[in-house]
């Protein structure tokens, strides 16, 4: 019964996405929201800004760098974790072989 | 059915995201190992970054790296925000990927199973689950080898 429930929610969700869809622009459209205010500032000027033909690379290292010290602070923070709740499990593991013995 | 075809036409490749994404809700609401759940997550994220990539692309563009020939005219280069905006997400999904399959190890070596309706009948048997997990934990020891009993020893 909760799986057929959560299946109908599954094709609500899909239903209400293709329903959604109908407001997006064209693909491929040059004059679509996504393409015109602030993405046509970058191309006009990353190049003389900051001497890089890549724009990718000069909006996420020059532009946007603040964003990428926050991912970096995001992936320092999953890899501490990973250590921390790896090392417990291996320590727990040796507390428990020594209140058996 | 007007509206319909000029769906599809414009906008095929936002149906295959959709696809992507349910694919992913389905993996996770209905599939009853974590692994599996985890892989669901993944799918739907390649969706969100193939959701993205889509609208960054122009008709008649080329890659967002300067050329003398194209000039500074933005009509001749694709959109660069959302490529960049993705590479942040692969990078985050790459991070929380690796955080869930640490505690999805975690998870097997402290109960032996990654199938959710045996965790939950587990958890539901013993409420406080140290004594159970410290039974299991013996179980694995014994398997695993005499590694941990030499540092209880000392």
């Amino acid at each position: 019964m909760g799986r057929v429930l959560a299946f109908l929610v599954i094709v609500a969700v899909g239903v209400v996405l293709v329903y959604a869809g109908f407001g997006l622009p064209a693909f491929g459209d040059p004059n679509a929201p996504a393409s015109t205010h602030v993405s046509d500032a970058y191309i006009e000027h990353a190049y003389h800004d900051a001497h890089t033909p890549n724009f990718v690379t000069v909006m996420i290292a020059d532009y946007r760098s603040f964003d990428t010290l926050g991912e970096s602070i995001v992936v320092f923070t999953a890899g501490l974790a990973c250590f921390l709740l790896l090392r417990s499990e291996r320590r727990r593991k040796r507390q428990g072989g020594g209140q058996q013995t | 059915m007007d509206g319909f075809e000029v769906f599809f036409v414009e906008k095929w490749p936002y149906l295959a995201t959709v696809l992507m994404i349910l694919i992913g809700l389905y993996g996770m609401v209905l599939k009853r190992n974590l692994v599996k759940k985890l892989i669901g997550m993944n799918i739907f994220q390649g969706a969100i970054i193939l959701f993205f990539i889509i609208h960054g692309w122009k008709r008649g563009a080329t890659v967002p790296v300067y050329d003398e020939a194209f000039g500074d005219l933005p009509a001749n280069y694709v959109n660069p925000i959302p490529h960049g905006l993705m590479l942040t997400a692969i990078v985050v999904s790459v991070a929380t990927t690796g955080v869930a399959l640490a505690l999805l190890s975690l998870i097997y070596k402290r109960f032996g199973t990654l199938e959710e309706d045996e965790l939950l009948r587990e958890l539901r048997a013993e409420p406080a689950g140290a004594p159970s997990s410290g039974e299991m934990a013996s179980q694995r020891e014994d398997v695993e080898g005499a590694e941990p009993d030499d540092g209880g020893q000392r």
